[in-house]
């Protein structure tokens, strides 16, 4: 029996993969094509519900995982199937040789210039969901001067089939809510704007927030897509938009616009995805032949799904469906 | 030469004769009825036609577009040549016949059927040598005409190598007329061959006489082919009415109506019911169509569309459906206008509620254009550019850079120019939005209005009259800033695509400056369909029923005609089609603008 699991991508799925399969007693290699593990929640502040920190979370899966090799700035180039599994090339020319393969090769966050409209890359105030994170990071958040008025707008790059995009990327909903709430916590006066289309707030605890940030923060939700943001001549932020409940056009002056871009198909699926032999759906996410039953199976033998490889997913469903995976992993390479 | 028959008749021409008479009556009908649909002016305007000048002009098209056929020429020489040589050699055939008549039998003048039929009646006299000029040039245009037939039968199995990949489907009345059409003239040499010991003939006629001697040389056998190319004449003449061959008559007329500057002003009367029946249904349009990519949509083309409306059936969906790109209208080679006539059908089913589009009130203080007087070039954005400010930014800063005072009329208010109404069958309100636009900027006092989106170009420069300001369309703007030396740009390494938006390229006309912007600053590449060739973003304000995935497929199929030699940008002028394609692309897409501020020293 090999012993020997690949696990492409060290974000939070490929970590806590990694880590259940080593608890099961496989030795396990990461591959990370950036030069740090943690994927996109080493950029994160703090993750709801509960203000868990982050980089805390990534931290305490790292120092368990000590000893397991993580190859960084490395990506698949080959691979074939071996009477023991599966030989894989890798960037660097060195072949690895394991019985089974976790794919968490995780999202991309949209690119919000595709969305010019609203200005990003273009107006100074305008920035996105992952740049206010940094924000509260960094601590610079609390350099800043503070804004007046503040907006959040949803569902940007998702649901949008003006993009390409016609899923909902899930998690930006309370993202948003949670952004604004910390916005309010530093800055009580300030106002805060969210434009949705509408709240799709499905965990437990998540329509609480949502009471909270409108009964103790006083966050405005206003339902409507903003059409298109402008800048005036001292370069705050006009957003154009209309409140579809009391049916009225509306125009307001920002001091920040937050824009919650959306997740999409990592832009290195398709390469994983000829590498492997495993198809992606029309949305570039991977293909899960059993989705409801099996959501961690692919439709080749001995490769296994963790994570938003296969769409838009919560933490806490990513580091399930890892334990999940590496359970199938075990069950795979247990058989004979 | 002399007659061999003393009546001049044979029962044998009575099927032509009947067919004959047949589409005379027919045609003289349908013309009758589009003349009555035309108003009082337009009757006027019909007789200038017979103005010497215009007359000429007329001329002068019926044979190069419909004899000479020079615009297929154009497109393809083998269509070409197999369209003229059928077209002008028949032509050929008939004059001579007629000209032979009036040298020969001048007593005959008049008959029908005589000039078609003259071989049969005539013999060969001692002064046979008069004619024999005419022996050879009738074999020749004949020979002609069977070559022309030769390849249409070879385009029904291999149309790609006459430059079609696809074409329409033929239905029962196209059928009849196509076969009887191929059948008259192969019928026509076998049964002059017949008579040409008898009454003479060239290379040709004599030639068959002598190959095929056993069979020619009974004369029971005569009959029954003069019988044979006399039925298949009249059959097409039947079948014409029914098939798509009407347009051979129709186009004169139709080039008649157009030198009289008719113009379409209903969906199946008049004009249009002209140009209706001048559709050959070629399918040119077909391959031009950016909705038919996948060989899906081919039904929303402007071929079927008009046979929607030839057959009196509802044509709204494809109406609807179209982008208005104007690319089959280029391409027609008979010029039909389906898109005038797709907007007609629009403002025919436009009968929702109007509604108030310039909530702007023209006294309130943030359109303060006073100070455009002074500054003299008004720049208009449109709500195109709003979405896109990455092209109104270059545009200030190539503007601020050239030294140039503007002043942005749409910074805070924004009036629609009005062409989305237009195309959406809304004339009423899109001429609301004209007059209150036209007087903000007539009052503005400004001498030239910039424009960045080639929509609002083409409606300002079309719909508004604006007496002397000078409407401008960036591209061009920006050619003259760099050819004027008010701002330089430096080359770089870079390679670029230009894609030419169907406003400003086939709608306006523009389509070398802006080449000759990207020439100084980049290496342009070329695509294999561009300029009047240009295919559609898809993301078309025009289309009013086309859904967003259609769309995308659009918009992939031109950026996969854009990219293929690999350049390293696609550049546009249009901030729709820059939308569009940014997408879709996986490389970068930008404005010409953008470009020209990345590359100003």
């Amino acid at each position: 029996m090999n012993k020997n699991v690949l696990v492409l991508g060290a974000g939070v799925a490929g970590l806590q993969a990694a880590l259940s399969l080593k608890e099961l007693g496989y030795r396990v290699t990461i591959l990370e094509k950036s030069s740090s593990a943690g994927g996109h929640l080493k950029d994160w502040d703090k993750l709801y519900p509960g203000n868990i920190s982050s980089s805390g979370l990534i931290d305490n899966l790292i120092s368990a995982l000590d000893g397991t090799d993580i190859l960084y700035n490395t990506t698949v180039t080959r691979s074939e199937k071996s009477d023991n599994g599966f030989i894989t090339e890798i960037s660097s020319g060195e072949k690895i040789d394991s019985g089974a393969i976790v794919i968490a090769s995780g999202f991309s966050l949209f690119d919000a210039r595709i969305k010019e409209e609203y200005g990003y890359g273009i107006y100074r105030r305008v920035i996105t969901n992952a740049d206010l994170e940094a924000l509260f990071r960094s601590k610079e958040i609390h350099k800043m001067e503070m804004p007046a008025k503040v907006g959040f707008v949803h569902c940007v790059g998702s649901r949008d089939e003006k993009v390409c995009n016609r899923h909902c990327s899930k998690i930006c909903c309370m993202t948003a809510v949670k952004q604004a709430c910390e916005i309010k916590e530093i800055w009580p006066h300030a106002d805060v704007y969210c434009f949705y289309m509408d709240l799709r707030m499905f965990g437990r605890g998540y329509e609480d927030l949502y009471y909270e940030a409108q009964s103790k923060f006083g966050v405005n939700f206003i339902r409507g897509r903003v059409s298109e943001a402008g800048e005036d001549k001292d370069g705050k932020v006009v957003v154009k938009a209309e409140d579809t409940l009391t049916s009225r056009p509306l125009k307001i002056t920002l001091d920040l616009l937050v824009l919650m871009s959306g997740m999409v198909r990592n832009t290195d699926n398709k390469t994983i995805s000829d590498v492997f032999g495993i198809p992606t759906g029309e949305d570039g996410f991977f293909f899960q032949p059993s989705p409801l039953i099996n959501p961690t199976s692919s439709d080749s033998s001995g490769i296994y799904f963790a994570g938003s490889a296969t769409g838009p997913k919560t933490v806490a469903e990513s580091i399930n469906e890892a334990r999940a995976a590496a359970l199938a992993v075990h069950k795979f390479l247990s058989k004979d | 030469m002399k007659e061999r028959l003393v009546f001049g008749y044979d029962p044998f021409v009575l099927p032509f004769l009947t067919g004959m008479i047949f589409i005379i009556g027919y045609l003289l009908v349908g013309t009758i009825r589009i003349i009555i649909c035309l108003n009082g002016r337009e009757r006027k305007r019909l007789l200038t036609i017979f103005h010497p000048a215009t007359a000429f002009r007329i001329v002068k098209d019926i044979f190069a577009d419909c004899l000479l056929h020079i615009k297929i020429f154009k497109r393809n020489v083998l269509l070409g040549y197999m369209h003229a040589s059928i077209a002008f050699g028949w032509f050929m055939l008939i004059v001579l016949g007629h000209i032979e008549v009036m040298l020969f039998t001048p007593q005959r003048n008049g008959i029908l059927y005589y000039p078609i039929f003259f071989r049969y009646f005539v013999m060969e006299t001692e002064q046979t040598l008069r004619g024999s000029f005419y022996f050879f040039v009738m074999d020749l245009c004949l020979l002609i005409v069977l070559s022309g037939i030769g390849l249409a039968i070879y385009k029904r199995f291999k149309s790609h190598r006459l430059g079609m990949k696809r074409t329409t489907k033929l239905r029962l009345g196209d059928n009849i007329a196509l076969y009887s059409l191929w059948l008259i003239f192969p019928l026509r040499l076998l049964a002059e061959s017949f008579t040409a010991d008898i009454s003479g003939g060239s290379f040709l006629t004599k030639g068959i006489n002598s190959l095929l001697h056993s069979f020619v040389s009974n004369p029971s056998n005569i009959s029954m082919v003069w019988w044979a190319y006399s039925s298949a004449l009249g059959l097409f003449f039947f079948a014409l009415p029914f098939s798509r061959y009407m347009h051979i008559p129709t186009e004169i007329l139709l080039i008649a109506l157009r030198h009289a500057k008719i113009e379409a002003t209903s969906l199946r009367d008049g004009y249009s019911e002209a140009e209706i029946y001048s559709c050959s249904r070629c399918g040119i349009c077909i391959d031009a169509c950016p909705m038919t990519f996948n060989n899906q949509d081919v039904k929303f083309t402007s071929v079927y569309y008009i046979r929607l409306l030839r057959r009196r059936e509802n044509a709204s969906v494809p109406a609807g459906m179209c982008l208005m790109c104007n690319k089959c209208v280029e391409l027609c080679p008979v010029g039909i206008d389906s898109t005038a006539i797709k907007l007609i059908n629009r403002e025919i089913l436009n009968k929702r509620i109007s509604f108030d589009y310039t909530p702007v009130n023209l006294s309130d203080p943030e359109i303060n254009l006073a100070e455009a007087g002074k500054a003299k070039l008004l720049y208009y954005g449109g709500c195109m550019t709003a979405l896109t400010p990455s092209v109104s930014f270059s545009i200030f800063k190539i503007l601020e850079k050239a030294g140039i005072e503007y002043i942005h009329m749409d910074k805070e208010n924004t009036i629609c120019c009005g062409r989305p109404l237009l195309l959406s069958g809304n004339l009423k309100d899109a001429k609301e939005l004209i007059s209150k636009n036209r007087k903000l900027i007539l009052d503005s006092g400004c001498q030239t209005l910039l424009v960045s989106c080639p929509i609002c170009y083409k409606m300002f420069t079309e719909e508004y009259d604006l007496k002397n300001i000078r409407v401008v369309h960036h591209s061009v703007y920006i050619n003259e800033l760099i050819n004027n030396g008010e701002i330089s740009v430096k080359k770089s390494a870079d390679s670029c695509v230009y894609h030419d938006p169907c406003e400003l390229g086939r709608g306006s006309g523009i389509y070398d400056q802006p080449r000759s912007v990207l020439e100084s600053i980049m290496d342009l590449k070329e695509a294999p369909e561009e300029k009047r060739e240009s295919i559609c973003c898809g993301g078309s304000l025009g289309s009013i029923a086309l859904s967003y995935n259609n769309r995308k497929e659009i918009a992939k199929g031109s950026l996969n005609n854009l990219m293929r030699y690999s350049p390293d940008i696609l550049v546009t002028s249009c901030p729709l089609c820059l939308r569009t394609f940014s997408s879709v692309n996986e490389k970068r897409t930008a404005d010409i603008a953008q470009v020209v501020y990345e590359h100003m020293i």
